[in-house]
């Protein structure tokens, strides 16, 4: 919390929203402390924070296990229906991939409902409250980036303009949903909530960042708001080159912004000296540096980083989106390490 | 009607009053290659220099995109019987092997097919030999090959070395894109070039076309 408040502490906070950390690159830190028991995905995750040294944690409220529907006549995978009421499958060593939006055209869009999520559990995230030290950071979504993963991104972009008021009811519906998984977050014991809503690619947003200023930055500030008066910090994990609508973030209210790709031009120190004042920044080390550059790289690229970035507080480091099954894990290792030397 | 009325039909993405007139200049005895060349393409090229500069977004790209191939479709058959028509140039273009990401792809696909390409597209998780199999159906002389991951994009380079090998193929002009992808990557799979955007990507397959 220091750092949100720009406080700057000895240590530069370190570590990664969301799962943070795939399972292949946890077994690969682990070795032979990888559990296999029962209760081996907390454990297992709890390790590797030890390990690395890292002071965050990501969590989320849960919903209903998924309802299998049939098999992907194309890959032959399963496909599953969610509680949003989308179909996907995945294959293997891939990403999930929308197979059957919720709506196929406005109309059906309008006459759409999300779930009740009163009855989500929520005992994740009270579990690494009560049993960790680390700072919880409970996960949720909002509008765009879940907007686009239940239609299908063409379609969700395109329905920007041809159904707009449709959209802007979407987001309300999504946005209203979510805001009851933060508070039921907050509940549970919920150190701060993050609200991931990919907005851009490495070039700029989108759309327009007037139409987000009309449409849905608005509905993104009320619940931004709610979520603070709990007395919460927020964070937003978004890709991309943000750079234009940061000023409108901030408005919003977020804490603390995410990401931060260095391939996107996103980088903190340069973004601190411009919005410091307001805005806090995770993230910003390379995930392909992680991947490919080499041990030496990577200790360079994150001591400079420290010793750019960290005047004042208002950063923590991280990589710009989670560590993915690809990185190498000495990469991640040495990452980490250099955090806990660079000292103040 | 001023040919300014197709243009900027394009650049609004207007589907409705593009379809009109396009129908209502092949009706007046317009060629219409010169319809494509004249006012469809040029309208496009507005786009894509829009897009470039962050002065026009996806949706209205896409909105674009669809008015173009709405107008294409309709010239078709004229195009396909007309002596002055250019044969257009077909890209293949696909995610490869392992890598499920469409988002970029997608985008030069919409790009391409508002610059006047036919356009191919296998999707996702395209093996090499699909690649292969799809340019010798279509007799293409252009590949896309598109990879968002570290850990799919080596298999950017299978897809070269099997058309470099190939008699009938070795020749075809193979271009690269995807966030971790960059120009010495390019170089060291024997990849033809490197776009880091979608604009960018029309601008070296024009290249490749020496247009």
């Amino acid at each position: 919390m220091s750092a949100l408040k720009r406080i700057e502490t000895s240590r530069v906070p370190i570590g990664e929203i969301g799962g943070g950390y795939t399972d292949v690159i946890i077994q690969a830190v682990l070795g032979d402390k990888y559990d296999l028991g029962p209760d081996a995905n907390f454990l297992n995750h709890q390790s590797i924070r030890k390990i690395l040294g890292a002071d965050i944690v990501g969590a989320r409220v849960t919903g209903p296990p998924v309802e299998m529907v049939g098999i992907h006549e194309e890959w032959g995978t399963e496909t599953f229906r969610d509680y949003w009421g989308a179909t996907h499958t995945q294959p293997s060593d891939a990403t999930v991939q929308l197979v059957d939006p919720i709506a196929n055209s406005p109309e059906e869009l309008e006459s759409w409902r999300p779930p009740d999520v009163s009855n989500f559990d929520s005992s994740h995230i009270s579990r690494w409250k009560n049993t960790t030290d680390f700072f919880v950071l409970a996960t949720l979504n909002a509008g765009f980036d879940l907007g686009y993963e239940l239609l299908g991104f063409e379609r969700f972009m395109m329905w920007t303009i041809q159904a707009r008021e449709i959209m802007k009811q979407y987001y309300e519906k999504l946005i209203e949903a979510n805001l009851a998984l933060a508070l039921m977050s907050v509940e549970a014991g919920a150190d701060g909530i993050l609200i991931a809503d990919d907005l851009a690619f490495n070039t700029g947003t989108f759309v327009d960042p007037d139409y987000l200023r009309s449409d849905y930055f608005p509905i993104l500030k009320d619940m931004v708001t709610e979520i603070k008066k709990q007395g919460l910090p927020v964070f937003f994990h978004s890709d991309g080159d943000l750079k234009n609508i940061i000023p409108d973030l901030i408005d919003c209210g977020i804490d603390v912004l995410q990401s931060c790709d260095p391939n996107a031009n996103m980088d903190i120190p340069a973004l601190k000296k411009e919005f410091g004042q307001d805005l806090a920044f995770m993230g910003n080390i390379d995930v392909d540096l992680l991947a490919n550059g080499k041990v030496n790289e990577v200790e360079n690229t994150t001591r400079n980083l420290i010793h750019d970035a960290r005047s004042g507080g208002g950063f923590i480091l991280g990589t710009s989106n989670v560590v993915a099954s690809y990185c190498q894990p000495e990469n991640l290792k040495a990452m980490y390490a250099v955090a806990h030397k660079e000292l103040k | 009607m001023s040919s300014d009325s197709i243009q900027q039909a394009i650049i609004m993405g207007n589907v409705a009053s593009i379809s009109v007139d396009v129908n209502q200049l092949l009706n007046e005895g317009v060629n219409s290659q010169k319809i494509l060349d004249e006012q469809l393409l040029p309208g496009m090229a507005i786009v894509g220099e829009r897009f470039k500069h962050n002065e026009m977004f996806l949706p209205q790209v896409l909105m674009s995109a669809q008015a173009m191939q709405t107008a294409i479709d309709i010239l078709k058959p004229h195009l396909a019987g007309n002596s002055e028509a250019r044969q257009r140039n077909t890209v293949i273009i696909g995610t490869v092997k392992g890598d499920m990401h469409d988002i970029g792809k997608n985008l030069v696909r919409i790009m391409l097919i508002g610059a006047g390409f036919e356009v191919v597209d296998l999707g996702v998780n395209v093996p090499a030999q699909r690649f292969v199999d799809e340019s010798l159906k279509h007799e293409a002389g252009i590949v896309c090959l598109s990879a968002l991951l570290s850990s799919t994009m080596n298999n950017m380079k299978e897809v070269v070395q099997v058309f470099r090998n190939h008699a009938d193929l070795k020749d075809t002009k193979i271009l690269i894109g995807g966030a971790p992808v960059s120009r010495e990557f390019s170089h060291s799979i024997g990849a033809d070039g490197y776009a880091p955007t979608a604009p960018a990507a029309v601008e070296r397959v024009q290249q490749f076309c020496g247009l």
